[in-house]
Formats: structure tokens, C-alpha cells, sequence
């Protein structure tokens, strides 16, 4: 039963992480992107456990909790705890307006879909053919990271661009070892520990995270 | 081990230990010890390069622990003959610089990179692949900046010199690196193995074209000489003498390995390619030279010229070589090694001697100097010498040299009475009509330079110069002796230099007479020996004569009646070095493009009486202005718009990398 579904449920998942990604560039407000970021570790995490239980790898279980536990839970609430301990609610104010942004998704899920299309068109698996969600999350997290001021915005960014990585990998190679996701894992942990110490540090410092007015190291 | 690979290991050596004690022994002794050792080393690059020209072999070969090519040095005829003539120089430079150094030219620092300077330019000749001769080129180029920058302490120009020094240097570095490579792509990686086979390939034009730009900017050819009359004037003297005898003759020697051994046979167009950079080269360093009148600057300009005929030499003989005329081909590369022997000996007796003049005055301006034929006799004498072989006269090496250039080119034209090809008959009288016009040049500007300094009246009222020591004069002097020797008695040394051209048929070149040279196959022959002889058959008895008449009247003195202002001609009243140049800077104005300012002081309310009279010309270097300032404002407009895109936001630093992955996703889709 579970072989009859495996596809539309792995579209399902992969759908999750691209509405979810989309949402984020729409959404400007810091809560709500990272409300939508933890669904996306939720997402992901679902997705891990399926291919694990599809392949019949215990191993891919363990990762999946691990991945629901860090990116549905733990990174998320250390960037909510920030939030709230400054402001309710911080709006973003990108660079780039919501259509043209929305537009500029679509276009980067459109060049993944003709990249990945052509390097992935001889494998079969049904994994593969969502592997280009992957890729646009990147892409898409890529984005953020260009058009936010804030810095809380563009860690969420990194996030993003992080969790797309991740989906790469587990769609094309059918999940990476488990120390390797333990090691990467721990990694994005400390990267986000940093930037959270830094930004907080940069609040303290010139009363706001705008990232434009840190102009000073240019010569 | 042969005699040659002790002789190449043992320059290696006494640099370094000139190099170690230069920095160990105390300030007292630094000079004579560091001066000492440098000698040394010279004097070992001339006993190994003189080895070499006797028919020693040998070579030293270090394999690197890097996955290149190893070093070797290895022994070959044109190298020695090198190798002999620029370590004879260092001999020179390092003696006089004992006594002439001081303040920041005495450091620990200037001697150390004495030693390299001259380790790198003797070795640059024995180099036998093309890693080992940019090794030793670019330890040439660094330690002569560390000399150049000796005293950018005390004046800005230093600085400024240094830095147009090191840029040119780079460039002309990354030209060869390109040459090199090409030459390498086409199949010729070490220096013994010849390219003929691959000369005619346009591979071997592009290297051809990149390594003769890269080695004429060391040879300070026009358009890349703009370094040369920056550097010279601000270096110490001995350190002028050298790069500017020692270091360009480095240039022309890669010329020569490029168009005799690396690539031989080439076509006709690189012959007229450096026939063209030559002859522009001579005639503008000349025109230059003529017109300035700072004497250091003069001597670097005249020596973008010598090195212009050099490579007109080096031109002529590629250009007729293409249409087998080898004859005289072969006569005008003898001509182009008398040439650069010629002009490293008395180019050093001039710095040396501009040097001394410097020492005992502390003025390089000819405007203000005069008067020290009889102040500073040994400078005098040998620097006139000097100015003699540059001016080409006879009964100097210099005129050995540009007649033997002149036979050349006036029998390259025809072979055997029928001409070669349409373009050696327009080439070779046009390149007769470009010597003969330098020829006058110099010949004006030596005398403006030797009469102006030592021959007018004192101008400045400053205490009385005093002739500089015997350890400066020493130098002088041998180089002034040798100067003379090459032009009396050219034959051992023109049959030295045709020994090195790569053997075509067996006597090329007779020694006759007392020294004299004959080459019969273009018919020419010269015995200078022989006309000094002559001449002293005519001039003694004259003078002999002269003077027993001018006993038999005692005493006649002369006293102008109406002297008309001569009889009280004041100092101020001489030529000067600007108005000796006057009317050249009118006929060649288009060329030289002057810029006076003339500024009148009136005496009180009277437009009729004059007070004062200011003139205040500058002669811009027409190169420079039309050439390198679009270049360096253009590179100062990019510079300008590269700081929009490097302007400190971090969201731009991103969209760069988020711009660069997308293109690379759009290549590998497409």
C-alpha cells in the first residue's frame, strides 16, 4: 500500500517545502516566516521518514527525528526567542516588491526544473523527479539572502537555503550517513548559534539589524 | 667538475657571503668589505665568462623539489661573452661604490642587494632554460628596485621612480613569462635545443613579438623606456652605472638568444619589426638626450639610443639573414656586440664620472656647473674620453662600433653587387640616414655636456669642487683605459665577439695590422692603430714647429681695443645647456613639444627697464603624455567604477555569488 502511495507522497512532502519556501518570500513579517520555516523542518522531516520507511533504512528514521527535532523545533524557537525579545512584531522592508519577488521564485523553480531535468532525466527513481525542489529552495534561500535588510531575515535565508541542500540530498542519494547529517547538522546549529550572538550583538551596538547601514569596511 | 661550473658556483658563493657580511660587519667596514666581496663576485663572473670565450664547458643543474623544470645553468659563447662584459662593469661599480657610497647607499640593505643585483645579471647569460632565466631576471629586477629605493627617505621622487621602476619591470616580467610560455607551447622548452624548425609558425611570431617587447623594456626602448630617465637620476651613481651599462645589455642579450639561438631563421618582417623599434628608439633617446640638462637624465636617455642601434643591428641581421645575405649579416651582429661592449664600458665611465661630479659638487644640473676641467682633472680626462665613444669618434670603441654598424648596413643592401629584395634596399638606407642622424645628435649633445661642465667658466659661487678620491678615480680610469683600448686596437675583442655568432664560415673576421679588423667578405677594413700613427706623423711635427715659432716671439699679449662687452664677458654670460639646445629644440618643436614660461619683472613704473627675466621651459616626454597618461586615467576611471561594485554591502557581496551560480546553472542547462 505504502509502495502505491510513496509518490504522491513524496510530491506531497516536496510541495510542502516549495509552498512553504514561496510563503517566506511572500510573507514579510520575521514571526511568520519563522512559523514557516519550522513547518518546513516539519516537511522535511516527514519526507526523510518516508523515503527511510519506503527504503527500509532504520538509519534515515533516526535522521529524520534528528532533522524534525533541529529544524522543526530547536532553530526555529532560538530565532522566535530573539524575536520576541526584541520586538512583537518586525516587518521587513526588502529590497525587491512582493510580485516581482514571487516572479523571480517562479523563475528560479522554472531553471531548476531545466537544469536538474536534464542532469537527473536518466535516473527513474520518483525521488529524483522532486530533486528540482530541492535546487529552487536553494535558489529561493539564495534569494532572501540578497533581498533582506535584516539580519534575523537573512538567517532564515540561510535556513532556507540550508533545508534546500538537505532535500538535495536526500532525494537524489537517498540520505546521506548519519554521522555526516549528524556533523552537518551540528554545523548549522553552531552557524546559527554565531549569527544569533552576533546579531544580538549588533542590536546592542547600533540599535537595529539593518545590514545596509554597515557600510564602514568598504575601503 | 670543469673550471666553468666552479666559476658558476663560486659567483653564486661570494654573493652570498657578501650578501651575509654585508649584514654582520659593523657600519666602519661595511663599504670596504661589502665592495670588496661584490668586486669579487664580479671578478669571478669575468674569469668564468672569459673561460667560456676560450672554449670552457660546463654547467650546474639543481633539481627543484617542485614538480617544474630544474635549474640549469650552462655555459654558452654568447653567454660568456655576456657574462665577461657585465661582470667587467660590476668590477667597476663595486670598487668605486666603496669610496662613493654613503648615507642610505651604504646600508646593510644596499650592499646585500648589490650582491644580488650583480649575481642575477651575470647569471641571467648562463641561464639554459627559460625558468632558471626568469629566476635570475626577476632577482635582477628586485634587488636593482631595493637599490633604486636606497635613499626614498629623503626625496618623494625616489618613491615615484620606484614605482614606475617596478611596474615597468612587472610588465616587461609578465611579457616574457607570456613569450616563454608561447615558446614553450611551440616546442622549444630549453635553450640549447634550437627552434628554426618552428620559426616560421605564427606561434613563434607572437613569442617573437612579446619576449622583444618584454626584453626592450629592459633595454629602455622606446615606447617602454619611461623608466629610465625616472630611475637613473635618483639611484646612487654606481648603481645608475650599472643598471644603465650593465642591465639594459641584459635586455639586448635576450634579443640576441631570441633571434639567434631560441628562434633563428625567422621571417623578413621581425628583422623590420626591430629595425623599426630600434630606430625609433635611437633617434627619440638622442633627440632627448640632446635637449635635456640634468646629466643624468641625458646619459639614460642616450642610452635608450644606444640600445636602439643595437637592435637596428640586431633588426638589420634578421632582415638579411631571411634573404641569406649572411655576409653581412653576420657583420651587423658583430656590429651590435662591438656596439653593446662599446656602450657598457664607456656608459659606466660616464655615470661613474657623473658621479664624481655629483660627489664633488652635489649638482647634476648642467645649468649650474662649469668650470671643472681644472678642479677635477682626472674626471675630466676620463669622462671626456667617455663622452667621445659616445659621440662615436674616432679612436674610441664607440667608433669601432658604428662604423662596423655602418659597413653593414651600406653593403647589406646589395649582395655581390645585385640587390637583395625590395625591402632590404629601402631598409638599409633609411637605417644608414637614422645612424648618421643620431651620430650628430650625440655628437652635439657630448659636447654640450663635456664643454657646458668642464670646459665653461664656474657659474655658482659655491666653494671649489675638489677631485674626488683615488678610490673613485681608480675605476674611472680603467674604464676610460678600456674605452680606448677597443677603440685603438679593436681587433682581439671584434675577433671575441665573432667567435660568439653562430658559425656560418670559418675566418669571418681578420685581425691586420696593429689590431686592426678586416672582414672580406663585405670588403671593409679598418686599422685605427694605423691612422693614430699617421695622424701622430702629421700632428707632431706641426705642433713642433708651432711652438719653436712661438718662441721666437716671447711675449705677445693681446689687448682688445674695443673688446664690444667680450673683454668682460661675466660667467653668466656663457652658453648655458638650455641655450646650447635652443635651436635644436626649434627644429625638432613638433617632436619635442616645449613649454616656456617667460616671466618679466620691470624695474619700478618703467615699461623699458627690465629687472628680471624669468624663463622656465619643460620638455614633456610626447610618449609619455600620448601614450601611458590615456592609459593610466583609463585604469584610474575603472579603478573608480570597480568601487561602485565594491562599495561594503553585504547584500551585493551576496547577489554576486547568487548572480554567478544562476549563470553557472544557465550554461549547464543550456
Amino acid at each position: 500500500m505504502l509502495t502505491s502511495i510513496f509518490p504522491q507522497a513524496i510530491g506531497l512532502c516536496a510541495g510542502v517545502l516549495l509552498l512553504t519556501s514561496t510563503l517566506m518570500v511572500w510573507r514579510h513579517s520575521l514571526l511568520a516566516s519563522i512559523g514557516l520555516l519550522a513547518a518546513q523542518g516539519i516537511g522535511l522531516a516527514a519526507l526523510v521518514a518516508l523515503i527511510g520507511v519506503h527504503s527500509g533504512d532504520a538509519q534515515l528514521l533516526v535522521v529524520s527525528v534528528l532533522v524534525l527535532a533541529l529544524k522543526g523545533v530547536v532553530l526555529p524557537w532560538i530565532l522566535a526567542r530573539q524575536s520576541r525579545a526584541s520586538t512583537r512584531t518586525v516587518e521587513e522592508s526588502p529590497h525587491q516588491n512582493p510580485i516581482v519577488a514571487l516572479l523571480t521564485v517562479a523563475g528560479l523553480t522554472i531553471l531548476s526544473y531545466v537544469v536538474l531535468g536534464r542532469i537527473l532525466s536518466h535516473v527513474g527513481a520518483v525521488t529524483a523527479h522532486a530533486a528540482p525542489i530541492g535546487l529552487a529552495m536553494v535558489l529561493t534561500g539564495f534569494l532572501l539572502l540578497v533581498t533582506r535588510r535584516r539580519a534575523r531575515s537573512q538567517l532564515v535565508g540561510f535556513l532556507l537555503l540550508d533545508n534546500g541542500i538537505a532535500t538535495v540530498a536526500f532525494l537524489t542519494s537517498g540520505g546521506v550517513p548519519l554521522f555526516l547529517e549528524l556533523g552537518i547538522s551540528l554545523d548549522v546549529l553552531l552557524v546559527v548559534v554565531i549569527l544569533y550572538v552576533f546579531t544580538g550583538r549588533m542590536h546592542a551596538k547600533f540599535g537595529g539589524t539593518d545590514v545596509d547601514t554597515l557600510r564602514e569596511l568598504h575601503d | 667538475m670543469t673550471a666553468v661550473t666552479a666559476g658558476l658556483l663560486a659567483q653564486g658563493m661570494l654573493a652570498l657571503i657578501a650578501a651575509v657580511l654585508a649584514f654582520s660587519v659593523p657600519p666602519r667596514v661595511r663599504s670596504v668589505v661589502g665592495g670588496t666581496l661584490c668586486a669579487l663576485t664580479a671578478g669571478a663572473g669575468v674569469i668564468t665568462g672569459a673561460l667560456v670565450l676560450v672554449g670552457g664547458h660546463g654547467n650546474v643543474t639543481l633539481v627543484l623539489a617542485l614538480p617544474v623544470d630544474p635549474l640549469i645553468l650552462a655555459s654558452s659563447r654568447l653567454g660568456g661573452l655576456f657574462m665577461v662584459v657585465i661582470s667587467a662593469v660590476g668590477v667597476l661599480v663595486s670598487v668605486y661604490g666603496i669610496r662613493y657610497a654613503h648615507g642610505a647607499a651604504a646600508s646593510r640593505t644596499s650592499w646585500a642587494a648589490l650582491a644580488a643585483f650583480l649575481l642575477g645579471m651575470q647569471l641571467v647569460p648562463a641561464a639554459g632554460n627559460s625558468l632558471t632565466f626568469l629566476l635570475m631576471w626577476e632577482t635582477m629586477a628586485a634587488a636593482s628596485t631595493v637599490l633604486l629605493l636606497a635613499d626614498h627617505a629623503h626625496r618623494h621622487q625616489v618613491s615615484s621612480a620606484a614605482i614606475w621602476y617596478s611596474a615597468m619591470s612587472q610588465l616587461s616580467f609578465l611579457l616574457l613569462l607570456a613569450g616563454f610560455g608561447v615558446l614553450g607551447a611551440a616546442g622549444v622548452t630549453t635553450f640549447s635545443a634550437s627552434g628554426a624548425s618552428v620559426s616560421t609558425t605564427p606561434a613563434a611570431g607572437l613569442a617573437f613579438v612579446l619576449l622583444i617587447i618584454g626584453f626592450g623594456s629592459k633595454a629602455g626602448l622606446v615606447p617602454v623606456h619611461v623608466w629610465l630617465p625616472r630611475a637613473h637620476p635618483q639611484a646612487p651613481s654606481h648603481i645608475s652605472a650599472a643598471m644603465s651599462a650593465a642591465m639594459v645589455s641584459v635586455g639586448a642579450y635576450g634579443a640576441l638568444l631570441v633571434c639567434t639561438r631560441l628562434l633563428p631563421g625567422g621571417p623578413p618582417w621581425w628583422g623590420v619589426l626591430l629595425m623599426v623599434f630600434g630606430g625609433v628608439s635611437a633617434v627619440y633617446g638622442i633627440l632627448q638626450a640632446s635637449v635635456t640638462s640634468n646629466i643624468k637624465v641625458l646619459l639614460a636617455h642616450s642610452t635608450t639610443e644606444n640600445m636602439g642601434l643595437v637592435f637596428l643591428a640586431v633588426g638589420a641581421s634578421v632582415l638579411l639573414r631571411s634573404y641569406h645575405a649572411t655576409a653581412a649579416a653576420d657583420a651587423a651582429l658583430l656590429a651590435a656586440l662591438l656596439l653593446l661592449i662599446s656602450h657598457a664600458l664607456f656608459k659606466a665611465t660616464l655615470f661613474l664620472g657623473a658621479g664624481a661630479i655629483q660627489h664633488a659638487t652635489g649638482e647634476i644640473d648642467l645649468d649650474r656647473l662649469g668650470g671643472l676641467l681644472r678642479r677635477m682633472p682626472w674626471t675630466a680626462a676620463t669622462f671626456g674620453v667617455a663622452a667621445l665613444a659616445a659621440a662615436a669618434l674616432p679612436v674610441t670603441s664607440g667608433f669601432v662600433a658604428e662604423w662596423t654598424l655602418l659597413q653593414a648596413l651600406i653593403h647589406g643592401s646589395r649582395l655581390g653587387g645585385t640587390p637583395v629584395a625590395v625591402v632590404v634596399s629601402v631598409a638599409m638606407p633609411l637605417a644608414v640616414a637614422v645612424v648618421a642622424l643620431t651620430a650628430g645628435l650625440a655628437l652635439l649633445t657630448f659636447v654640450k655636456s663635456y664643454g657646458i661642465a668642464f670646459l665653461a667658466r664656474p657659474r655658482t659661487a659655491q666653494p671649489a669642487a675638489t677631485e674626488v678620491p683615488i678610490g673613485m678615480r681608480i675605476p674611472m680610469v680603467l674604464g676610460a683605459l678600456a674605452v680606448l683600448a677597443v677603440g685603438v686596437l679593436p681587433g682581439p675583442v671584434a675577433e671575441m665577439a665573432a667567435s660568439v655568432l653562430p658559425a656560418t664560415r670559418a675566418p669571418f673576421l681578420h685581425t691586420i695590422g696593429l689590431g686592426g679588423i678586416s672582414i672580406p667578405s663585405i670588403g671593409v677594413v679598418l686599422d685605427p692603430a694605423a691612422l693614430v700613427v699617421l695622424a701622430a706623423a702629421i700632428a707632431v711635427p706641426v705642433a713642433m714647429i708651432v711652438r719653436i715659432l712661438s718662441r721666437r716671439h716671447p711675449t705677445r699679449m693681446t689687448a682688445l681695443p674695443w673688446g664690444g662687452g667680450g673683454s668682460r664677458a661675466r660667467p653668466r654670460m656663457q652658453y648655458t645647456a638650455t641655450s646650447y639646445a635652443e635651436p635644436l629644440v626649434r627644429v625638432f618643436d613638433d617632436v619635442l613639444k616645449p613649454s616656456r614660461d617667460v616671466q618679466v619683472t620691470h624695474a619700478g613704473e618703467s615699461r623699458y627697464l627690465v629687472e628680471r627675466v624669468q624663463v622656465e621651459q619643460r620638455m614633456a616626454d610626447v610618449v609619455e603624455t600620448r601614450l601611458y597618461r590615456p592609459v593610466l586615467n583609463a585604469a584610474q576611471r575603472f579603478g573608480v567604477l570597480a568601487r561602485h561594485a565594491q562599495n561594503g554591502r553585504i547584500q551585493q557581496y551576496l547577489a554576486y555569488s547568487f548572480v554567478a551560480l544562476l549563470v553557472v546553472l544557465v550554461v549547464v542547462a543550456v
